[in-house]
């Protein structure tokens, strides 16, 4: 039995080993990666002044053509992040201050995340590498139940996201390929054309959320204009009591839910494509121009 | 509480500790502490099926000695109907009755009869297809006189309930495992090793080869309306490797689990992918459940003797019946038909046994041969598979037209946000290993086998999925 217990003992040092040393190397990788996301380029990035910062979900990433704003000379760059909810983009406007960004104005799409409070399992996991490297993703992630797990025990992290950060993941930052998210100034393209979309907003009700008014506490400290808006679906989403209810419980969200409805402007009901994307920056563009966004 | 889970990390150390530690050690207060520990185990999945399990050993425990203390032979049949009827009853109610409900009122729709069938809203108990034939074997094997019943409530219910056996198997035999429970263990350092090395491997198979495959297997299935002929080709193969991996895993971890307690449990799969032939595939995959159909039903049916059309009839019931046991849906009788149809050329030419000799592979015609019959038998096996995994028997069928009318072999992008080619080189470092290792249990043992255990563990924390796709298969079953 005494042979045994030598014998586990070595197999659970050698576990104990192999996950510290897959996590610093993990980490390292990552640490190194600047083409992946956009997490990736903010801890990275050279060039931290912006006139305009776009922010949000997907309705960002997908929406708003940064060049649209940057052919006019007005620096912008679309932070928008795919499945991104107010919580996980409060991080990244964090993250933004922390490494010393100067912002002048954030155009915030806020609209289908006034919904809840929930957050996005997907887009957390890619702030799982920095945990341990910066201090305010640290302490935004302190309030987790498992926080003491996914800091202290080894590679347990990239374990519980392993969809995301994973070998995969690790492997393609290793070799420095190049995702599409941070192609056209951040903003990605939708091709597909919809046809006979729909978009069932009945059991949606917007609430109170913790993380915009965070947000907004932040723009306001450090003196950035805060654009919050809500931005086109399709003709089929049956979305106007919502998009009311949202200016009742936040008066100063800028609703332009119908700014762009026709079915060739979207690729799915809630994603306008490319065409209905440079249209739709147009108008914000022109609407911030005007100075209409001056509070 | 799954095999991969970290409860069961910290259940069997506590087990272990509690079974080799015990005061005054002896067989009684090891199979104590293995019984209360089994229906712990069991009772992490259900409590209320507890005393489902503990009902149907009771009956077979009761039924064997009333066999066996019956004067005349009219009472041990009725004793021994009286167990099979109930056992089979249970497992007719939990698992199989929506399913007759269901297709007998589509068999009267289908006639011009407009009939609701009266469902039943239960949950299948599980394991219960595992302990329900280690019952059955227990009766069968007292009636026959192969073995005289047991006498001792706890050792009887432990071998029905021991629970690295319980959930998924591999289904024992009274003569195999009750001998070991009615002595008191010793411990051996070198099985104990070995135990370890095969949990090892076994948490490789599932959390690596398994649930990696999982997730290219569902995205090719789920849209196989969308995928081209390469696209579905792999996921069959996918599909392959996920469940030898999941069930193969899930043996390796009970066998090595059972010889930390330093009991032998039946070897449940042999390398099967490296079958020459269909016959050989049975001979080697979920072996515990091939031998107990050939002993308890082939056999009895007559097995290979009479004329070559009385074979095929047995064959045919035993393939059936094995698709069946595997769930209430006709796609599984439809893969039992087409393993029956694979078999059936093999015994009418007298060939279901010509490859039971080990082999070995270099440079000549023969091994080329045998390479190609390995070859052949993985595809059609692959095909087989198709049916086991799609949702019904029309799926099944359209994903295979779709292969060979499709005709499109460009690589493809999956929603997963994965290529089809990336997992193949998993697969084929897989194959690679078990290979090189197709004459030992598993493949850690021997030179470098700490160099060996290292990359396995490495390669469980790295390429582990441990956040979708726990759930091991068979446990369906």
């Amino acid at each position: 039995m005494k042979k045994f217990v030598v014998f586990i003992g070595k197999l659970l040092l050698i576990t104990v080993l192999s996950a510290v040393l897959l996590d610093m190397a993990y980490t390292a990788v990552f640490l190194k990666s600047t083409q992946r996301n956009k997490i990736q380029h903010i801890l990275t990035a050279k060039d931290k002044n912006f006139d305009v910062l776009f922010m949000g979900s997907s309705r960002t990433q997908n929406h708003m053509v940064a060049k649209v704003f940057n052919d006019k000379g007005i620096k912008a760059f679309n932070f928008g992040m795919s499945g991104s909810k107010l919580d996980e983009t409060a991080l990244l406007l964090k993250l933004l201050l922390e490494k010393k960004y100067t912002i002048k104005n954030i155009i915030l799409d806020v609209d289908l995340n006034l919904n809840s409070n929930a957050y996005s399992e997907g887009v957390r996991a890619m702030y799982m590498p920095y945990l341990h490297s910066s201090e305010t993703i640290r302490q935004h992630y302190q309030k987790l139940p498992d926080y003491n797990k996914l800091y202290y025990i080894p590679f347990y992290r990239y374990i519980e996201n392993d969809a995301k950060i994973g070998f995969r993941e690790m492997f393609f930052s290793l070799v420095n390929k190049k995702s599409n998210a941070l192609y056209n100034d951040g903003f990605f393209a939708l091709r597909h054309n919809g046809k006979n979309m729909s978009y069932d907003l009945s059991d949606y009700r917007p609430k109170r959320n913790l993380a915009y008014e965070e947000i907004k506490s932040l723009c306001q400290k450090n003196n950035i204009n805060l654009i919050a808006i809500a931005t086109p679906m399709c003709q089929g989403s049956d979305s106007d009591a919502y998009f009311n209810a949202i200016q009742s419980i936040y008066p100063e969200v800028y609703n332009y839910e119908d700014q762009v409805t026709e079915d060739q402007y979207f690729s799915s009901c809630g994603h306008m494509n490319e065409k209905g994307a440079t249209l739709f920056t147009k108008i914000i563009l022109n609407d911030f121009i005007q100075n209409k966004f001056k509070h | 509480m799954f095999f991969n889970s970290l409860q069961f990390a910290i259940f069997l150390p506590i087990v272990f500790l509690a079974y080799w530690f015990v005061p005054n050690k002896s067989k009684t207060s090891q199979n104590y502490i293995l019984i209360l520990a089994s229906y712990f185990f069991y009772a992490c999945w259900d409590w209320r099926f507890l005393f489902l399990l503990i009902f149907s050993t009771l009956l077979c425990y009761v039924c064997g000695l009333k066999i066996e203390s019956s004067a005349n032979q009219q009472s041990r049949k009725i004793w021994l109907w009286l167990c099979v009827a109930m056992n089979l009853g249970f497992l007719g109610i939990f698992k199989y009755y929506n399913f007759f409900a269901v297709s007998f009122a589509e068999l009267f729709q289908a006639i011009g009869f407009n009939v609701s069938p009266i469902l039943l809203d239960v949950i299948l108990p599980i394991g219960i297809s595992f302990y329900t034939f280690h019952g059955l074997s227990y009766i069968i094997d007292i009636y026959y006189d192969r073995i005289k019943s047991e006498k001792n409530f706890i050792d009887y219910s432990l071998f029905v309930s021991y629970f690295p056996l319980l959930v998924a198997g591999p289904i024992e035999r009274a003569t195999h495992l009750l001998p070991q429970l009615k002595v008191k263990r010793e411990f051996d350092f070198e099985k104990a090793k070995e135990g370890v090395y095969q949990i090892i491997w076994g948490l490789v198979k599932k959390v690596v080869i398994a649930d990696t495959c999982a997730i290219y297997a569902n995205a090719i299935f789920d849209n196989y309306n969308s995928m081209n002929s390469l696209s579905l080709i792999l996921g069959a193969v996918y599909f392959a490797f996920q469940i030898y991996g999941d069930f193969a895993g899930y043996s390796d971890i009970a066998l090595g689990t059972s010889k930390l307690f330093g009991i032998d449990l039946l070897k449940n799969f042999n390398y099967p992918y490296f079958s020459r032939d269909i016959a050989e595939f049975w001979r080697r995959w979920h072996i515990s459940l091939s031998s107990w159909f050939r002993d308890y039903l082939y056999i009895p049916l007559g097995g290979s003797k009479g004329s070559k059309l009385f074979q095929i009839r047995n064959v045919m019931i035993i393939f059936l019946v094995s698709g069946f046991w595997h769930g209430a849906s006709w796609t599984y009788v439809a893969w039992g038909l087409i393993n029956a149809l694979y078999f059936i050329p093999l015994l009418v030419l007298n060939k279901n046994r010509s490859n039971i000799d080990a082999f070995k592979i270099s440079f000549n015609f023969a091994s080329l041969r045998t390479i190609i019959n390995i070859v052949l038998t993985f595809a059609i096996t692959c095909l087989a598979w198709i049916f086991f995994r799609a949702k019904t028997i029309q799926d099944a069928v359209s994903y295979i037209k779709r292969i060979f009318t499709d005709r499109h072999f460009a690589t493809q992008y999956f929603s997963i946000e994965r290529y089809n080619y990336e997992i193949l080189m998993m697969i084929l470092l897989f194959v690679i290993v078990e290979w090189n290792n197709r004459y030992k249990i598993e493949p850690l043992s021997g030179k470098y086998s700490w160099l060996k255990v290292s990359v396995s563990i490495i390669a469980i924390i790295a390429l582990g999925i441990f956040t979708d796709y726990k759930n091991f298969i068979y446990f369906q079953f």
